[in-house]
């Protein structure tokens, strides 16, 4: 079954409403969208497309820009990777804060250096994260308090970077080295364990592989890489054209 | 909103564009205008806006004017003339008492004034950016900087948005869907085919103005209501054909929906190499360079999702692009140059919504150079699929660590090309309904799993395909 991009499954009923009337180009819908945006980083959902829509009235509107709504955002748009919302939002960030010229920094007038080096930070995660290099996403995360400060308003981050981490090895691997993945999550010991186990529901063999065993990964549908046969799929309607010359000239 | 403002100059330079229209043809229709056309007292009110002369000949002139290309030097003040022409036209159509009666000057009006106005609309911003870029101090910054409202972003959405609402085309499209009659729902202005022409190919407008602006997801949104197929009414105006297929295929690689838009680069390729015999030579040279522009784009997608293309496009491609296109699909640093400089000459020319910032010219970057920047991101995270797959393709089972020998990278820097191979291989691609849903699907006829640092490769061999030679040769024998 295949989601729209436009859906958003807890997304209330004002906001749909807003999204699909010409009230989403009214600079006055701002607070409610920031409202809304604050609701998904405290109850864990997220509705991309209605984040979309208030980084549109910033890029319509800059004064009205708030700069912890935007980062916010973007950070809730890294904990749904590797899908390209992080992309699609930055195409609608003005387009300096991307592309800082040198003398930016030195420029009160911009205003926005800060936002801009936010923006900066967290693209390096998106990269990170792109290029499914989690132990390097952990450790950048770690490295600069700015990282904690950004992600601070976004409940449970690191437990939905996690899963999320854990979804994509799940489509890759049946089994994977213990501590490969112990990398990959940024958990150890008892914790890695519990993760594993009770959230993921995968197993672990502790007698094979390298010191502290394999990870087992149960058989689904993207790990399984089954041989298989694409068969041409034949429809009438390409035979139509022939079926009716055949009416039209008759033998 | 800027729609109802009207700056005091707008008589001469109307003038000056009425006589841009020197076109023998074009006079002669006016002129019969004149003989047929009796406006009505909603003309009182435009004749305040271009003052001089009979209302008929003006009200013809604006018309013509309004579906014609500014010069290419043209003047600021040109630019700012034809917008105003632009409010006053569209004033004067959306809010006179009740729907007007104009006789337009052809089929292809509708469609050519909203080309028209949004193409004003766009070039107008980027050379406003220009301007701030390269000289924020001339003379004509400093009349740029006074009038922020010119073209502006809300009132060209205000205008396209009005259109729509006022011909209530979408509410026409979603009845037609279900095959029930749409002047039910048309009302009193929907009814008549001038608004509904515009309404229509405002809803075209808006995907193109969306995809301009950075927001791909709305711009195909937009579409809701229209069914791309060839009885769509879009079909009847080949540039409007073209004009969505561009820019829906566009969308739909921003949003990384390979196999979407080739299908909707492929589709308008195809019938465009299959028409090119019936269309009228002006028309389809208007379209060469967009023609060019979207194989580049099907280049560029094809390498990122390699995919069995139609024959024709697959000829076509291999002779425009033949070189490019092996470089792009082997990958690596190497090919980096080549998505960028294929994506430039492809992509369509972005807008920034506001007035740039006169004061710091360094910080209005070219919104080209920032959606460029954004997607050469995503090229550099993929770079390398293309050299694993290659080496995937010759194994069965491969151990990691000897492939990381071969490919002389480390063991886990190629476990992480291996699992962003594996993510981007999944991708959305549309089924039915909207042009936004679709299901994930396994896009490679590649897949592999990772049994600790052995990797199990399979394939997904394509069986024989009969049918098209089947019909080729059934089609001879006739």
């Amino acid at each position: 079954m295949g989601i729209a991009f436009d859906f958003a499954q807890d997304r209330p009923e004002h906001i749909n409403e807003i999204l699909n009337g010409l009230d989403r180009y009214n600079p006055e819908t701002t607070t409610v969208f920031q409202d809304y945006v604050t609701q998904q980083c405290e109850d864990r959902t997220y509705d991309c497309y209605a984040n979309l829509a208030l980084l549109k009235l910033y890029q319509f509107n800059p004064h009205l820009t708030r700069d912890e709504t935007t980062t916010n955002i973007l950070v809730k748009a890294l904990t749904v990777f590797p899908s390209p919302d992080f992309s699609l939002c930055l195409h609608l960030l003005p387009p300096h804060i991307l592309h800082p010229s040198s003398t930016s920094s030195s420029l009160p007038a911009a205003g926005d250096a800060p936002l801009s080096e936010a923006v900066q930070k967290l693209t390096t995660l998106n990269t990170l994260l792109s290029q499914a290099d989690y132990r390097g996403f952990w450790n950048t995360l770690d490295s600069d308090d700015l990282y904690a400060d950004l992600v601070a308003d976004v409940n449970g981050f690191e437990e939905l970077m996690r899963v999320r981490i854990a979804v994509t090895a799940g489509q890759s691997c049946r089994e994977v080295d213990r501590r490969v993945l112990e990398s990959w999550l940024q958990l150890h010991g008892q914790e890695f364990e519990r993760f594993i186990l009770e959230i993921c529901g995968w197993g672990l063999d502790e007698t094979t592989g390298g010191p502290g065993g394999v990870v087992l990964i149960p058989v689904n549908k993207e790990n399984e890489a089954k041989e298989t046969v694409v068969r041409e799929n034949v429809k009438f309607d390409q035979f139509s054209r022939i079926v009716k010359r055949a009416y039209e000239q008759p033998a | 909103m800027a729609l109802y403002q009207r700056a005091p100059y707008s008589t001469a330079d109307a003038q000056q564009l009425m006589e841009d229209e020197s076109d023998q043809e074009e006079e002669a229709l006016v002129n019969d205008y004149k003989e047929q056309v009796q406006f009505d007292d909603g003309m009182s009110d435009l004749a305040q806006v271009t003052s001089g002369g009979g209302g008929v000949q003006d009200m013809q002139a604006q018309l013509a004017a309004a579906a014609t290309p500014l010069e290419y030097q043209a003047t600021l003040e040109t630019k700012f003339a034809s917008y105003d022409n632009y409010c006053s036209l569209f004033h004067y159509i959306l809010n006179s008492d009740g729907p007007v009666d104009l006789e337009v000057p052809s089929y292809y009006w509708a469609w050519d004034v909203i080309d028209e106005f949004i193409y004003q609309f766009e070039s107008f911003c980027r050379y406003r950016n220009r301007v701030a870029r390269t000289s924020p101090t001339d003379d004509e910054a400093q009349v740029l900087r006074d009038n922020p409202n010119t073209w502006g972003c809300y009132s060209v959405l205000n205008v396209l948005y009005s259109l729509i609402q006022r011909s209530q085309i979408n509410e026409q499209l979603a009845v037609m869907k279900r095959n029930e009659d749409p002047m039910s729902v048309a009302g009193e202005y929907g009814t008549r085919p001038l608004y509904r022409m515009l309404g229509y190919f405002s809803i075209i407008g808006l995907l193109r103005v969306h995809c301009l602006l950075g927001d791909f997801s709305l711009a195909l949104k937009t579409l809701d209501d229209i069914e791309l197929n060839k009885k769509a009414m879009f079909a009847r105006v080949m540039a409007a054909h073209f004009t969505t297929y561009y820019y829906v295929g566009f969308s739909y690689m921003m949003m990384r929906r390979y196999a979407d838009a080739i299908r909707m680069f492929s589709h308008i390729l195809v019938y465009v190499s299959r028409t090119k015999n019936f269309q009228k030579n002006a028309q389809y040279d208007s379209i060469t360079k967009k023609n060019d522009q979207m194989y580049a784009l099907i280049a560029i997608c094809v390498a990122f999702n390699p995919t069995k293309l139609d024959d024709t496009i697959h000829t076509a491609l291999r002779e425009k692009y033949g070189d490019q296109l092996t470089r792009l699909q082997r990958g690596g640093p190497d090919a980096l140059p080549l998505f960028e400089e294929l994506f430039r000459s492809a992509c369509p020319k972005f807008i920034s919504p506001t007035p740039p910032d006169f004061d710091n010219p360094e910080i209005n970057v070219d919104p080209v150079d920032h959606h460029l920047a954004i997607f050469m991101e995503e090229v550099k995270n993929t770079m390398w699929s293309p050299t694993v797959k290659s080496y995937l393709k010759l194994y069965a089972t491969m151990d990691l660590k000897k492939l990381a020998g071969f490919l002389e990278v480390e063991p886990e820097k190629l476990r992480g090309w291996l699992l962003v191979n594996k993510q981007r291989s999944r991708q959305v691609r549309w089924n039915e309904g909207g042009l936004l849903d679709g299901d994930v699907v396994n896009t490679n006829d590649l897949d592999y799993a990772m049994q600790g640092d052995l990797i199990h490769i399979s394939e997904a061999k394509v069986g024989r395909r009969l049918v098209d030679w089947y019909l080729r040769n059934l089609a001879r024998t006739y």
